[in-house]
């Protein structure tokens, strides 16, 4: 009985939660899509968010890029799209590849922000071809200390 | 059980220098030795087939190729994946090449890769450390004026084919550029290629490597997003903890 108390543990629910979670991950079927967008002449840059206690970090990879296209916009209070011009077009076939037709002249993505942050005072960087955005975080309450 | 093994195309050298050029953070291993690859006209000398492997096969001027393979020349081999390597099969891999490549008597065993750093957009001119299988060979690096890493993880292909060689008694060394976790990164691959050239006496121009940058990094976009997803699994993140004191 004790054994069985122990096991019901706040831990080994989550944990066998998250196996859950897991498992139903393997089973679902997804289909992979390519990393460009033929009709909007568009590649999706590498990209990567931090959250932090303080802020959100979202940076992106973006070579052949100029600068001054690069534009951050929040679509709504969870999600941002950034876009940015290449300094000239890239064809599939530069990269060798004769089996698809077409070109690239723009990096489009979008981020889906998994906390409540602060637009208003968001702030970018373009450094190295790497585009990086902070964006402080929303805090609705505090807990006081006693 | 699975296994892997190294099939020979042509007669590979002994007493060469073997330099592993893995997919890791930045792809540094790779680009640094795809650069070699190309700066010394290197012809393919083997490659690994397993059933470990995924279903691939790399198209190069129509003829199909194993994703990974050896190049080399008279006095230096070069192992290269043009593929996100599973974490899963890693293990067996590295052992598998490093199996091969100790019937070769090598000169020296060198590994690639990378060292993430957060503020690499900061960094103009990355470091690069280095790590040994031994004693006598960290001297080296030291004499060098290469910087050694002295406490923490190295998590990934350098980690296994440093601790492998340690166990042999093969003698190993590992430059670790600072570079980006999740972007491609010439610039640190052509930082470490220098220190390789410093401690190898040989001539590499990494002219063309950085003039090539912003195309690599286009390039490579596809190969390491799906080497993050590897590198998540390895639990690469690991390189950021703080060492225990033992």
């Amino acid at each position: 009985m004790e054994n069985k108390k122990k096991k019901q543990s706040i831990y080994d629910m989550i944990k066998e939660y998250l196996d859950e979670v897991e498992r139903l991950k393997e089973g679902i079927p997804t289909i992979e899509r390519p990393s460009w967008d033929l009709q909007a002449c568009t590649l999706e840059p590498l990209s990567s968010i931090f959250v932090t206690p303080k802020e959100v970090i979202i940076t992106a990879d973006l070579p052949y890029v100029q600068p001054h296209s690069v534009k951050v916009e929040s679509i709504n209070s969870d999600r941002l799209e950034i876009t940015a011009e290449m300094k000239r077009k890239v064809k599939f076939k530069e990269m060798g590849m004769v089996h698809h037709e077409g070109e690239f002249s723009s990096f489009s993505c979008q981020t889906r922000i998994p906390v409540a942050v602060d637009m208003q005072h968001l702030k970018t960087n373009f450094k190295r071809g790497v585009l990086e955005i902070r964006i402080p975080r929303k805090r609705s309450y505090k807990i006081p200390a006693k | 059980m699975n296994s892997a093994k190294i099939i020979e195309k042509n007669s590979v050298p002994s007493e060469a220098f073997l330099v592993h050029g893995m997919p890791d953070v930045g792809l540094v291993g790779v680009i640094a030795a795809s650069h070699l690859i190309t700066e010394y006209k290197m012809v393919e000398m083997a490659y690994m087939d397993s059933e470990s492997l995924p279903p691939v096969a790399v198209l190069h001027e129509g003829l199909p190729y194993a994703p990974i393979r050896v190049f080399g020349n008279g006095s230096l081999l070069i192992t290269i994946s043009e593929m996100a390597i599973p974490a899963d099969s890693i293990q067996l891999f590295m052992r598998t090449l490093l199996d091969w490549g100790q019937s070769k008597n090598p000169k020296l065993t060198i590994s690639i890769s990378g060292m993430p750093v957060q503020n690499r957009q900061d960094i103009e001119k990355p470091k690069v450390y280095g790590v040994a299988s031994n004693a006598a060979l960290l001297k080296m690096l030291e004499d060098k004026g290469i910087e050694v890493l002295r406490e923490g993880y190295l998590v990934g292909p350098q980690a296994l084919i440093l601790r492998y060689c340690a166990e042999k008694n093969l003698p190993a060394i590992a430059f670790l550029a600072q570079s980006f976790f999740n972007y491609p990164d010439p610039e640190a691959a052509a930082e470490a290629l220098k220190e390789f050239a410093n401690v190898t006496g040989k001539k590499i121009d990494v002219t063309t490597l950085l003039a090539k940058g912003e195309e690599i990094r286009l390039r490579a976009r596809d190969i390491m997003k799906r080497t993050q997803q590897e590198m998540t699994k390895m639990k690469k993140g690991q390189e950021y903890d703080l060492p225990l004191y033992v």
